[in-house]
């Protein structure tokens, strides 16, 4: 199931970029590029400083960029965002809060348990589960909270993520709604906690327990889901079930889904307070080295585009038309329109938009760029959601470096 | 519609497929080796943070920090992993752990961290 790419493949992809061993100082001064040295691990340089990282295949993954080994976070090679607008399983990526993760489960023997503020407590097998109503299928965006964390200037603490820490899949499931009827929620009910079966190493840390309103969970888009692009979970994406929370950051994508419970209260555990909270402004931003005086819950997703075509560093012949791809996508709004920019922002055209697979899906766009002169181009491009957000063209900031998607800029060179 | 059939169909494999699956083994995975490791240094907080971080998490969480972060940053993530993470930390031993890891990957390194990684 899992396809690795063979090393042709691998070569091949860093030909398509790289073009020559010549290009290789320009290129790395320029952005991302991966090299083997001396048959060792295959590495590479995310741009920015401290970037170095290996590419390393964990179980059921190809070579992914491994940010840490314990527990598993990995970063899904940029150019893989441009090979189908579906991530695939193998290449998705991975981030765990603490290493106590499963590494064996019995899908035979693994239970659900529905509990607290319901009139029926439930402990559900997965056979079970997937007998409560028909099943339901989204294609959603799961992407990281610090997703291109690393880019943050000035720089913030916390995992050094370039733009890879996100993916589109194809989701199978049964709406969270399905299951919580099923337990019987009792009135006064305003919160559901979420937990799965990875563990704190020790006793005393706070397990990774995730909460959100009761309106939101009975929303009926909420998924408990067991598939991914029609096959099971990879282990390290959550098998056998995680819940899919559309538009909303991984965060709440809880993994190995083992425990749902009811509250009659707001739940205030440490991944939920004082963890993963934003500024509480429009912005959900503050002045560069400020803190915030007051922080909410992170959410929705705001807007982002990124070309997937052309990596930063890569070259264009000139005098030849070439066709400049990519992705956009938010919080469940769905893209508007993508403008596209050759000149470092100073002027703006629409791309045009591909098949929309569901407002919470990744959005393609396509455009023809016909250089009329040598040398470096500044592409840029700028998505606006239906509802009239647009992306911001200077990058906002805020301490923890969560929610960026200021307008990328990717440099190639014609030549 | 066509799609949805089409969907319905592959669910119905799905289940099949499930329903056969009842003595089917658990999924096992076996994690990659684990090669990053703490910079050896002469400091004394060197051997405290082998013998303390090491327990929850690989050496790449502190590898991988900006070159800039400064002691008050380490001041608190050290503080941070005993409480609320539980870490089994000496109170006594936090200075030098914090001196070790902001004079090996922090601000206050003797190089410049390009120097360093090459």
């Amino acid at each position: 199931m899992a396809r690795k790419p063979t090393r042709g493949e691998i070569d091949q992809r860093r030909r398509g970029v790289l073009k020559g061993g010549a290009a290789l100082t320009l290129h790395a001064s320029l952005g991302f590029t991966a090299t083997r040295a001396f048959g060792a691990a295959t590495t590479t340089e995310m741009p920015f400083e401290n970037g170095h990282r290996e590419l390393v295949a964990f179980p059921q993954k190809r070579p992914l960029i491994l940010l840490t080994n314990r527990p598993p976070q990995l970063e899904t090679p940029f150019e893989v965002f441009g090979e189908n607008v579906i991530t695939p399983n193998d290449a998705f990526f991975v981030r765990y809060h603490w290493s106590g993760i499963p590494t064996s489960i019995d899908a035979s023997t693994f239970r659900l348990k529905i509990d607290g503020h319901v009139s029926r407590p439930v402990s559900l097998s997965l056979q079970e589960l997937r007998r409560l109503g028909d099943p339901v299928e989204i294609v959603a965006v799961n992407q990281c909270s610090g997703n291109g964390r690393g880019y943050f200037s000035p720089r913030v603490n916390g995992g050094q993520l370039g733009n890879g820490a996100m993916g589109n899949a194809r989701w199978t499931g049964i709406p969270l709604k399905t299951v919580l009827e099923k337990a019987g929620i009792k009135t006064g009910a305003v919160q559901v906690s979420f937990d799965g079966l990875d563990r704190p190493p020790l006793e005393n840390g706070p397990d990774f327990v995730k909460a959100l309103s009761m309106d939101h969970a009975m929303d009926g888009e909420v998924m408990l889901a067991w598939a991914m692009n029609g096959k099971d979970l990879p282990m390290l994406n959550g098998y056998p079930l995680r819940l899919v929370v559309p538009g909303h950051y991984g965060t709440y994508w809880v993994k190995h889904l083992s425990h749902i419970e009811v509250l009659d209260k707001p739940f205030e555990g440490f991944w939920m307070n004082p963890a993963y909270r934003i500024p509480a402004n429009d912005c959900a931003c503050v002045a560069p080295g400020t803190a915030p005086t007051s922080t909410v819950p992170i959410g929705r997703f705001n807007v982002r585009s990124f070309i997937t075509s052309h990596m930063p560093g890569s070259f264009i012949r000139s005098g030849q038309p070439a066709v400049v791809k990519g992705i956009a996508f938010d919080g469940g709004q769905g893209i508007a329109d993508v403008a596209f920019s050759e000149d470092g922002g100073a002027t703006w055209r629409p791309a045009e938009l591909g098949k929309d697979l569901g407002r919470y899906s990744f959005r393609e766009w396509s455009i023809a760029f016909r250089p009329q002169r040598k040398g470096e181009f500044d592409l840029r491009v700028r998505a606006r959601t239906r509802s009239g957000e647009i992306q911001p063209l200077t990058a906002s900031w805020n301490p923890a470096g969560y929610m960026r998607n200021v307008v990328e800029s990717t440099r190639v060179l014609v030549v | 519609m066509k799609q949805h059939r089409t969907f319905m169909l592959a669910i119905a494999c799905a289940l099949g497929a499930m329903s056969g699956a009842s003595n089917a083994r658990p999924l096992e995975i076996k994690l990659p080796q684990e090669t990053a490791s703490y910079k050896p240094s002469t400091l004394p907080g060197y051997n405290l943070a082998q013998q303390n971080c090491m327990i929850c998490h690989s050496a790449q969480y502190v590898s991988t920090q900006p070159s800039t972060s400064t002691r008050a940053y380490w001041d608190a993530t050290v503080k941070k992993m005993k409480k609320p993470f539980g870490a089994p930390l000496k109170d006594e031993d936090i200075p030098a752990i914090v001196d070790y890891l902001v004079k090996t990957y922090g601000a206050e390194q003797p190089q410049t961290n390009a120097a360093v990684s090459k």
